[in-house]
C-alpha cells in the first residue's frame, strides 16, 4: 500500500523511507549499535503508519517506536528524547540544518533575544525580562549541550507542564530558555541581576536543583504567583466558611496546593449560634470545596489539589475517615480532595496503653485545637472528666486502638487519611511564636502556623542529590554552593511573588518561609552502591541532611545580615539561638518518652555553636527545609523523587503528560557491565521490576536494587527519622507495604511516631493481583500444571517451546508450579516474620531486616513448592490468593 | 462431585470444598471491586474534542461492540455455563462475574453518556454493521445450543457442547476479542489521550484477566474429569472454533480502522489478535497457529508492570477493597 504524508500546508507527498531513516540515524549517533537501532525503529515506525498521516504524527510515530523498545535498552530513550528535542527546536526556532550542530547552537543563541522580546510584546513575559538584564551576556551563557541531560519522561514533562506555549499549544521556549527564564525571573531585585541569573541558570540547567512547579510555571512571566503551598483554617462561622471557599478557588488558580483544617467546625448536631437550628457538621462544607477545586485547572494543566486536616478528637472524625471511600453517599465523599489526620501524642499513648479515646464537639472544647504537648494532655483530661460527669453536651467514646485500626484500615484501602503528628510538628517548630500550627499542607512536609489573618505560604525548591555524587563520593563543595544559591533564590522569590489573597500575601511577606528539599536520594544511594534499608544509607541520610541544614541556616543568617530578619523573627525559637536538632530534647521532655533515633552526629566538622550564635542575631526566613515529594520535578531532572525508594526496577508512571515506562538506568548499566542484561531483561518485566528471584544477578546487586515493596518499611522510617533530626519542617514520607496485616501496619506507624517523624504521606499497597501481561510469555495452564488437549501429544512440543520462552531452568514434569506472571508478587513474599516486629532500637531493627534471599523451608511447609529460586508464599492467607497453585 | 452435570441437593454445600481455585478467584474478585463513578472523565472529554474523525470512529466502534458484548457474556453465563455447573464455589464466582459484566456495561454506558455521542446510533451499530453482527452470531450459535431441550449435560455430546460454548464465550470473546479491544483502547492513553478512560479499561482488564483464568481452569478441570473428551477430533474442532473467531476479527478490524490512526491500523490489530490467539491455544494445550509476534511492545508500559500513580493527576487503579480490621494471623487460628 502506497502511503502518502499530509504536510503542514495540507499538501501530500509520497512517504519517503530514506528521509525517516536519516532522521532516526541522526538520533542514534554515538550510541551502541546504532545500525540495529535504526532498523528496529524504522521497521516499527512503518508498521504503524497509515495513508494520510501528517508530518507531525510521523514524528510521534517514530518517537513511539523508539519508546516501546526502552524495555530492551534504555538507549532507545535517548533516541526518543533527541527526536523530541529536534521537534521542539523546530517549533521554537524554525527550520534549521539538522546536520550542522554548530549552526543549531548559533541559531539557538540568536533566538533567545527574540524569544524575550516577543514574549514581552505578547504579554507573556514581564517587561523586566528585558529591562533588567544584559541579554547578550545571558545569551552567551546558554548551553545547548545540557539538553543532553534529559530523559524522555522529563523532557515530555517540561513540554507538557512547564514550557510557555503559543496559542496553538506549541512551545515558545526550549528547555534552556526555560531555565534561563526562571533564573532571570528570580533575579529582578538583585543589584546585579545578570550575574545572579547566570548563577541560578547554571545550577538549574545542570539539574543541581529545581524549583517547585508554580515557580517553573510563573517565574519571569506576567503571572507571578510563584508559591507552592498554602495552609489555611476554616473558622466556625458561615462568613468565614464562604470566604474560605473563595480563597480556595483563588489560591488554586495561583497554582498552589492547599492544606485546609476543618477541626474548628462544630460537629453535626451541634446547636447553632444564630438560630435554633443545628449544624450539619464539617462534611457538607468540605464537599463544597471538594467540588470547587475540581473546577479549577491549576496552571491550565491539573485540577486543584487540596488536603483536609482534622484532629482526631473531633466527634465527626469517624465520618471524616470515610471521606475517601469509593462507595457511599456522594455528598459525603471527597472525590478530589485528600484527607489527613492531625494526631496528638495523647492519642498515640492511649493507643499503646489500650485506653479509651474521647471525642468532642469543638464548639465546647475550642481550646484543644490550640494546645499541644503536656498542655494539651492536661486540658484533654479535664474535658474527659467533664464528659464523665455529664457536663458536656456532646461526646463519643471509643477504644483508642479501635479508632487507630479504623484509620489504618482506611489508609490501606483508600490511602487516606494520612498521618501527621501534631505534637512533633509544634514542639519541634522554631517558627510558631506567632501561633499554633494546625495542619500540614497538601504533601505533609510543611509546618507553618495560621490563623484568621494569616494563610501560611511556603516556597519550594529541591536539590538533586544524585547530581552531587561523583565517583561514589558526595561533592561537598558543590553541594554547599547549591544549597546557598537555592536559599538565595528562594528568598528572592518572596519579593517578586504576588498572591491573590491578602492573608496569604501577609504571611508570605512576614515569614518569608521557604522549603528547600531534596530529590534523587535513592538514585544517589545506588550510585554509591548502598542499599536503601541499610546502616550506611541511614548514616548517609543523617550526614547529608545535617550538612544541608547547616548550610541553609547559615545562608539565611547571611541574608539576614545583609537584608534584615523576617518580621516575626523576634520571639521565635531561632531568636533564642535554637537550631532544629535542639528541639528533639524538648519533644522527649514533653512526651516523657525517648525519641528513638540516634543523637550522634554523622558529619564531623560542622560547628553548630558558632552557627547558633549567628542564628540568634537574625534569620531571613522562618523556615528553611522541607522535603516535598517532587513527583514532577524529579521526573524533569531524571532522578528519583524526594527521599522515595526506587518504586520498582521497571514500572510505569501514569502522568498527566502520558504513561511512561520507567526503567532504572543505574541497574541496567550495572547489569550490562556484568554482561547479563540481555539474559535477564525480559524476566525483569515478567517479575514486574523485582530482581530478587533472578538467579543470574549477583547478590550484591540485588541488595542495592530492591523495590519499594521488598525494602523494609522500617527502612523508610529510619531514613526519615535521621533526616528529620535536621529538617526544621518535615518530609513527605511515602510508605510502601506488602503486608496487609493491620497489627503489623499499626506497629510500623507507631514506630514512625516513636522515632520522631512529623508526618507520613501516601501508603502504597502492593497489588495482589494485576492484569494478564501482554508482552511476556504467559501460559496459565502450564503454570497450573495442566496439559489440556496437550496430553494428546507425548512429550509435547508445548513444554519445549515454553522452556525456551522462559529462559529458565526446565522443571521436572512433576513440578507443577511455575509462578511466572502477575502472581509472582505474592509468590515472592519474603518470610513475613522478619518485617513485622516493632523495632525499638536500631540494632534490633538491623537484625530484623528481611533477608534478601529467604531460605526455602519446604520441609516444614508441605504445601509450599519450590522451583529454582522462586518460592510460594508460606502465609496461608497469601497462599490462598496465589494462583500459581490453583 | 464432578464439576459439570445436573445439580443435586448436595451441590448446595460449599464444604467440603473441592475447587479451591474457584473460591480463591471469588475472593480476589471481591477485592477488585470498583465503580465507574470513581473515574472522572472531564479531561477525556477535552481530548475528545481534539481527536480526529478516525480516532473518534474507533472509540465509537469499540463502545458499540463492548456495550452489548458485556451483556452477551452475561447471557452466555446464565444460559450456557451456570446451569450446568454443580460446584457452588463456581456459582459464587460466576455471581460476581455477572455483576462485573453488568458493571462494565454500565461503565461503558457512563462513557457514552459523557461523550457527545449519538447514543441511538452507537447502540444500533452492532445490529447493522455486518462484521460486528457476524461476531455476535458466532457467539449466539453456540449459546443457542445450550438452551435446547435436547441437550443432556450427562452425555459426552452434551459436555462437548458445553465446552464449545465456553470456548466461544470465554476464550474467544473475552480472551481474544476483548483483549484486542483493550489494546486499542489503551493505545489512546499511550499517546496521552483519554487517560481516564484508560484507567477504566485497566480495571475492566483486571476483571477480565480473572474471568479468563476461571474459564481456562474450568476447561482443564472438565477435560481431566472427562478424559473421553480428549480426542484428536475434538481438539481439532476446538482449535477451529478459536481460528474461526480470529477470522471474524479481520473484517471487524477493517471496519474499526478504515484508514488507520496514529500508531494503529487494521493490520497491526490483526497481528495482535493472532498473537493473543496463539497464547490462548497454548493455554488449551495446543500448538500455536500463527506464530505472530506482539506488535504492541508498548503494552509492557500499559499493563505489564506496576503502575506508580501521581494521585493528583490520575485515578489509582491498584487499590483493593476488603481490608481486615483484625489481624490475619488471628484470623487463621480457627482452622477452616
Amino acid at each position: 500500500m502506497a502511503i502518502s504524508i499530509t504536510k503542514h500546508d495540507g499538501t501530500k507527498e509520497t512517504f519517503n523511507a530514506d528521509q525517516i531513516n536519516r532522521s532516526i540515524e541522526r538520533a542514534c549517533r554515538g550510541l551502541m549499535d546504532p545500525i540495529a537501532m535504526v532498523t528496529q525503529i524504522a521497521t516499527e515506525t512503518r508498521l504503524t503508519l497509515y495513508d494520510g498521516i501528517t508530518t507531525e504524527e510521523m514524528d510521534k510515530a517514530t518517537i513511539n517506536a523508539a519508546l516501546q523498545n526502552v524495555k530492551d535498552d534504555p538507549a532507545y530513550d535517548k533516541v526518543a528524547t533527541r527526536i523530541l528535542l529536534k521537534t521542539i527546536y523546530r517549533q521554537v526556532l524554525g527550520d534549521y540544518d539538522k546536520d550542522n550542530n554548530l549552526a543549531l547552537t548559533k541559531k539557538h543563541r540568536e533566538g533567545f533575544t527574540k524569544y524575550i522580546k516577543e514574549g514581552i510584546a505578547d504579554n507573556k513575559l514581564s517587561p523586566r525580562m528585558a529591562e533588567k538584564f544584559n541579554l547578550k551576556e545571558l545569551t552567551n551563557t546558554l548551553d545547548l549541550e545540557r539538553d543532553d541531560l534529559f530523559q524522555y519522561a522529563g523532557l515530555s514533562t517540561f513540554l507538557n507542564r512547564y514550557s510557555l506555549k503559543n496559542m496553538d499549544q506549541t512551545p515558545r521556549e526550549t528547555p534552556q530558555y526555560f531555565f534561563m527564564r526562571v533564573a532571570m525571573g528570580l533575579s529582578f531585585n538583585e543589584k546585579k541581576p545578570t550575574e545572579w541569573a547566570k548563577k541560578f541558570y547554571n545550577k538549574m540547567s545542570r539539574f543541581e536543583y529545581i524549583p517547585g512547579g508554580s515557580t517553573n510555571l510563573g517565574a519571569g512571566t506576567v503571572k507571578s504567583a510563584l508559591s507552592n503551598c498554602f495552609l489555611m483554617e476554616v473558622h466556625d462561622d458561615m462568613g468565614h466558611i464562604a470566604k474560605t471557599v473563595a480563597d480556595v478557588m483563588m489560591l488554586s488558580k495561583d497554582s498552589g496546593g492547599l492544606g485546609v483544617s476543618v477541626t474548628k467546625l462544630r460537629a453535626a448536631g451541634s446547636p447553632l449560634k444564630s438560630n435554633n437550628g443545628i449544624s450539619t457538621g464539617p462534611t457538607p462544607f468540605a464537599k463544597i470545596m471538594d467540588t470547587a477545586i475540581r473546577a479549577i485547572q491549576r496552571g491550565g494543566k491539573k485540577k486543584g489539589a487540596l488536603c483536609f486536616y482534622m484532629e482526631n478528637w473531633h466527634v465527626d472524625f469517624i465520618e471524616f475517615i470515610d471521606w475517601k471511600n469509593s462507595s457511599g453517599d456522594d455528598y459525603m465523599r471527597m472525590r478530589t480532595a485528600n484527607t489527613a489526620a492531625f494526631i496528638s501524642d495523647e492519642f498515640m499513648k492511649r493507643v499503646k496503653n489500650k485506653d479509651i479515646w474521647y471525642m468532642f464537639d469543638p464548639a465546647e472544647t475550642a481550646d484543644l485545637n490550640e494546645l499541644y504537648g503536656k498542655a494539651f494532655s492536661k486540658r484533654y483530661a479535664e474535658y474527659v472528666k467533664m464528659a464523665d460527669e455529664g457536663k458536656l453536651r456532646m461526646f463519643k467514646k471509643i477504644p483508642a486502638a479501635e479508632l487507630y485500626r479504623k484509620m489504618l484500615v482506611s489508609l490501606q484501602t483508600t490511602s487516606h487519611p494520612w498521618q501527621i503528628w501534631k505534637d512533633a510538628v509544634n514542639i519541634r517548630a522554631l517558627n510558631n511564636n506567632t501561633g499554633t500550627i494546625h495542619m500540614s499542607n497538601l504533601c505533609t512536609e510543611i509546618c507553618l502556623p495560621q490563623d484568621k489573618e494569616n494563610i501560611a505560604v511556603c516556597n519550594l525548591a529541591s536539590l538533586n542529590l544524585a547530581a552531587h555524587v561523583i565517583n561514589k563520593e558526595v561533592s561537598w563543595g558543590k553541594l554547599e554552593e547549591s544549597v546557598r544559591l537555592a536559599i538565595h533564590q528562594l528568598d528572592n522569590l518572596i519579593d517578586i511573588n504576588i498572591l491573590s489573597v491578602k492573608e496569604a500575601e501577609k504571611a508570605d511577606k512576614e515569614n518569608r518561609a521557604v522549603g528547600l528539599g531534596v530529590m534523587g536520594f535513592a538514585d544517589a544511594l545506588e550510585k554509591m552502591g548502598l542499599a536503601y534499608d541499610s546502616q550506611p544509607a541511614y548514616d548517609f541520610a543523617d550526614r547529608i541532611f545535617e550538612f544541608i541544614s547547616y548550610m541553609a541556616i547559615d545562608e539565611s543568617t547571611n541574608l539576614a545580615a545583609s537584608r534584615g530578619s523576617y518580621k516575626n523573627f523576634k520571639g521565635s525559637e531561632w531568636s533564642k539561638g535554637k537550631v532544629p536538632f535542639d528541639t528533639i530534647a524538648k519533644l522527649q521532655e514533653e512526651r516523657d518518652l525517648p525519641v528513638t533515633v540516634t543523637m550522634e552526629s554523622k558529619h564531623k566538622g560542622l560547628n553548630w555553636d558558632i552557627l547558633r550564635e549567628k542564628v540568634k542575631r537574625g534569620m531571613r526566613n522562618a523556615t528553611l527545609l522541607a522535603v516535598a515529594p517532587n513527583a514532577n520535578i524529579g521526573l524533569l531532572a531524571a532522578t528519583t523523587p524526594g527521599v522515595d525508594p526506587r518504586f520498582a526496577q521497571v514500572f510505569s508512571r501514569n502522568k498527566i503528560s502520558g504513561k511512561y515506562l520507567d526503567i532504572n538506568h543505574n541497574l541496567v548499566k550495572d547489569l550490562k557491565n556484568h554482561g547479563i542484561w540481555e539474559k535477564v531483561k525480559e524476566r525483569i518485566i515478567e517479575y514486574q521490576g523485582d530482581i530478587s528471584n533472578i538467579e543470574e544477578i549477583p547478590e550484591y546487586i540485588k541488595a542495592v536494587y530492591k523495590t519499594s515493596f521488598t525494602t523494609s518499611p522500617y527502612g523508610f522510617i529510619e531514613v526519615a527519622a535521621r533526616a528529620q533530626k535536621w529538617v526544621d519542617q518535615a518530609l513527605s514520607r511515602n510508605i510502601y507495604l506488602r503486608t496487609r496485616d493491620i497489627d503489623e501496619t499499626m506497629d510500623i506507624y507507631t514506630s514512625a511516631w516513636e522515632k520522631g517523624l512529623k508526618s507520613t504521606y501516601y501508603l502504597h499497597m502492593e497489588p495482589r493481583h494485576t492484569a494478564e501481561q501482554s508482552t511476556v510469555a504467559v501460559n496459565k495452564s502450564q503454570k497450573m500444571g495442566r496439559a489440556g488437549f496437550g496430553s494428546l501429544r507425548k512429550h509435547t512440543a508445548v513444554e519445549k517451546a515454553d522452556e525456551s520462552e522462559l529462559l529458565a531452568d526446565s522443571a521436572p514434569e512433576t513440578m507443577i508450579v511455575e509462578p511466572m506472571v502477575s502472581p509472582i508478587t505474592e509468590a515472592e513474599m519474603p518470610q513475613p516474620v522478619p518485617v513485622v516486629k516493632v523495632a525499638p532500637a536500631l540494632e534490633a531493627m538491623e537484625k530484623e531486616m528481611p533477608d534478601n534471599n529467604p531460605a526455602p523451608k519446604s520441609e516444614s511447609k508441605p504445601n509450599v513448592r519450590f522451583i529454582g529460586a522462586k518460592t510460594c508464599p508460606t502465609d496461608p492467607a497469601e497462599f490462598n490468593q496465589c494462583d500459581s497453585c490453583q | 462431585m464432578p464439576l459439570i452435570g445436573k445439580a443435586s441437593p448436595e451441590d448446595m454445600n460449599l464444604h467440603p470444598m473441592k475447587y479451591q481455585w474457584a473460591y480463591d478467584l471469588y475472593n480476589q474478585a471481591v477485592r477488585n471491586t470498583w465503580f465507574p463513578h470513581e473515574i472522572a472523565l472531564k479531561e477525556d472529554l477535552e481530548d475528545w474534542e481534539k481527536m480526529t474523525e478516525d480516532e473518534r470512529h474507533a472509540v465509537k466502534f469499540l463502545m458499540a461492540f463492548f456495550n452489548p458484548a458485556e451483556l452477551i457474556v452475561n447471557r452466555s453465563i446464565a444460559l450456557g455455563i451456570y446451569p450446568y455447573l454443580k460446584s457452588p464455589e463456581c456459582h459464587l464466582y460466576l455471581a460476581k462475574v455477572m455483576w462485573e459484566e453488568a458493571n462494565h456495561c454500565v461503565a461503558f454506558e457512563y462513557v457514552l453518556e459523557t461523550f457527545p455521542l449519538d447514543r441511538e446510533k452507537v447502540f444500533g451499530i452492532h445490529l447493522e454493521v455486518p462484521s460486528m453482527k457476524a461476531k455476535e452470531d458466532y457467539i449466539f450459535r453456540y449459546m443457542k445450543r445450550m438452551t435446547e431441550n435436547t441437550l443432556d449435560i450427562e452425555t459426552v455430546e452434551g459436555k462437548k457442547d458445553f465446552i464449545r460454548n465456553l470456548v466461544a464465550t470465554n476464550i474467544v470473546m473475552e480472551g481474544i476479542w476483548f483483549y484486542s479491544g483493550f489494546m486499542v483502547a489503551l493505545s489512546f492513553r499511550q499517546r496521552n489521550q483519554l487517560r481516564n478512560f484508560g484507567s477504566m479499561i485497566n480495571w475492566v482488564l483486571r476483571d477480565e484477566s480473572l474471568h479468563l483464568k476461571f474459564g481456562i481452569n474450568l476447561i482443564h478441570t472438565i477435560l481431566e474429569e472427562n478424559a473421553e473428551l480428549i480426542t484428536e477430533e475434538f481438539a481439532a474442532e476446538i482449535r477451529n472454533i478459536v481460528i474461526e473467531g480470529v477470522d471474524k476479527e479481520v473484517a471487524y478490524n477493517k471496519d474499526l480502522f478504515p484508514n488507520g490512526i496514529l500508531g494503529l491500523n487494521a493490520d497491526y490489530v490483526n497481528q495482535y489478535v493472532q498473537y493473543v490467539a496463539d497464547r490462548r491455544l497454548e493455554e488449551l494445550g495446543m500448538e500455536k497457529h500463527y506464530n505472530a509476534t506482539n506488535p504492541a511492545k508498548w503494552m509492557s508500559t500499559a499493563t505489564d508492570v506496576f503502575e506508580l500513580v501521581n494521585f493528583f493527576e490520575a485515578q489509582n487503579t491498584s487499590y483493593e477493597v476488603d481490608a481486615r480490621a483484625h489481624s490475619e494471623k488471628k484470623k487463621d487460628e480457627p482452622a477452616v
